[in-house]
């Protein structure tokens, strides 16, 4: 179930040839910051000869040239959304796990508390999109995850071993949640009326994966020292997020610490594919594995999720 | 700081962030503060539509409140920690970018300039009078704004509106967590600080609520909040928020 509708995505989205694409391409051969720049304004040029502080509002006002990702109907996000809730929820048990008996035993009592209270809400977006699936004619049942993840894809490395690396693990984990809501928001509204009591659940739920993410965010600046807030700053690196958070070519400066990034299912699907994609008896209907998945590198220095 | 940072396209807008980018406020333009006592100019009416451009205005107004409020924090001299200041400083550069971001959006469809806004110095000087005051009151402006902009979301018909939307939307939530855990507070919201109870959410717009979902808060909603704080003297009305 959950990878018949991977492959649909797949099949689907980024192939054809728009200009979003072209644009890609092109910043992709591009070095240095002032050629970005003016790949930018080339690229908002392309769609208008008018002054440049007009084109700006043209653009925002003129028809959607900024499509996320495949069109996926309000069904197929519920199903999306509560794979993710249930990998994030079975994550989280694992860590409270680790927090009685294990690795994370010695964790401060603030990041124990934390990770009770996140895993309560995860457990709860479980139960909730549930019930929004079975409204909509669907199966939650359906939609499942391995009996064991392999979780060590997201650090190359345990990470339920110490107190560091889970919180490493959970700001991508979190971080990366914030960024998979945000790229179905067009999805659900291109559904009109029908999408939109996924699209208002789907609004509620974001912004508690962000006050999530924050949170351990904080908790490492302030338990680990480590040189991250509870937003993800200008500019973000690739040890602080792990998908495109500094999306070029969009009206939105999504580079910058006040605007959050977005990431498409194809997207999050190649990063969380390598966690999913462990017993291939819970895929019986995928005869070969998605070959556009990544897979897991072990010597990688950095997680694929 | 790397021109990536510069991403609008208005010689005035890329002043403005490369200002943030060496750290400092926009403090250019700020409301008016008027004391309450001896000159209560009430302020320009705003009149927001129900539309994208209301919405947007809306949401704006918010930005505004929030941007202004950190000014006051950062010059107020009573967050002294270290920690805490930076965070005042950093909520505010990043509200003072969504102000930029919205102006730039809206253009000539902007209903009202930032001297436009009457602040109730009264109020203000008031909640600036201690760390306590502060924080909390910050807390209740993220918490609102994340509210606001959830509440609008599934009113909003332009996708890349909305797609905007979400972007800044979960940075007020990770403002609001952030200055809860400097608290010592939970980063979601319990219900016991919710300012729209379950009884009176909009049932249409929350099929979940409660601690694990930030609840969509309508327009109407949103203003008597932003009414109670008695922040702002300018009078709101309009199909959005009727």
């Amino acid at each position: 179930m959950v990878f018949s509708y991977i492959n649909s995505d797949i099949s689907n989205s980024e192939i054809s040839m728009n200009p979003k694409i072209i644009f890609h391409s092109l910043q992709n051969n591009l070095q240095n910051g002032l050629q970005n720049l003016v790949s930018r304004v080339l690229f908002v040029v392309g769609f208008s000869l008018a002054l440049i502080p007009v084109l700006f509002a043209t653009l925002f006002f003129s028809p959607p040239a900024y499509a996320q990702s495949a069109v996926l109907t309000p069904r197929q996000v519920t199903e999306y959304a509560l794979t993710l809730e249930k990998l994030e929820a079975d994550f989280y048990r694992r860590a409270i796990d680790a927090a009685q008996r294990g690795g994370l035993a010695s964790a401060p009592q603030i990041a124990k508390d934390a990770i009770v209270s996140y895993g309560a809400d995860e457990a709860s977006h479980v139960t909730d999109l549930s019930a929004a699936l079975r409204s909509l004619g669907g199966n939650p049942d359906m939609v499942t995850i391995p009996a064991n993840p392999n979780y060590t894809a997201i650090l190359g490395r345990d990470p339920f071993a110490n107190p560091a690396d889970f919180l490493l693990a959970g700001q991508y984990v979190e971080d990366l949640g914030v960024a998979a809501y945000k790229g179905q928001v067009q999805n659900l509204l291109a559904a009109g009326p029908a999408g939109k009591t996924v699209l208002a659940a789907a609004l509620a739920i974001h912004t508690v994966e962000a006050r999530h993410a924050a949170g351990v965010r904080y908790l490492r600046q302030t338990l680990l020292g480590a040189d991250v807030r509870p937003w993800i700053s200008t500019n973000a690196g690739t040890n602080e997020v792990i998908y495109n958070e500094n999306r070029l070519g969009t009206p939105v400066p999504f580079e910058l610490d006040a605007f959050d990034g977005y990431a498409t299912q194809a997207e999050v699907l190649a990063l969380v594919g390598p966690i999913l994609n462990v017993t291939t008896s819970t895929r019986p209907t995928q005869p070969t594995p998605v070959p556009t998945i990544a897979p897991v590198r072990p010597n990688a220095p950095r997680a694929l999720w | 700081m790397n021109s990536r940072k510069i991403a609008s396209t208005s010689r005035r807008t890329l002043l403005t962030w490369g200002c943030f980018g060496l750290g400092s406020l926009a403090i250019a333009a700020l409301p008016k503060l008027v004391n309450a006592q001896s000159n209560s100019s009430p302020g320009k009416t705003l009149t927001f539509n129900a539309n994208d451009v209301g919405i947007l205005n809306f949401a704006l107004l918010l930005e505004e409140l929030e941007a202004a409020f950190y000014v006051g924090v950062v010059s107020s001299g009573k967050i002294t920690n270290a920690k805490e200041l930076d965070y005042m400083r950093y909520l505010g550069s990043q509200e003072a970018a969504h102000v930029t971001f919205l102006r730039s959006v809206l253009a000539n469809q902007v209903l009202f300039t930032t001297s436009d806004l009457s602040l109730n110095q009264a109020s203000l000087n008031s909640i600036l009078a201690s760390r306590e005051s502060i924080l909390n009151t910050a807390i209740a402006l993220e918490d609102v704004g994340v509210h606001a902009y959830n509440g609008a979301g599934t009113s909003i018909t332009n996708p890349t509106f909305l797609l905007a939307a979400g972007s800044i939307v979960s940075v007020e939530a990770r403002h609001a967590a952030g200055v809860r855990s400097l608290l010592g507070k939970p980063v979601t919201e319990p219900d016991s600080d919710r300012l729209v109870n379950d009884a009176n959410l909009n049932a249409a717009l929350n099929p979940f609520k409660g601690k694990a979902y930030d609840e969509l808060y309508t327009p109407k909603q949103i203003v008597a909040i932003v009414a109670s704080l008695n922040l702002l003297n300018n009078p709101i009305n309009g199909a959005l928020v009727a």
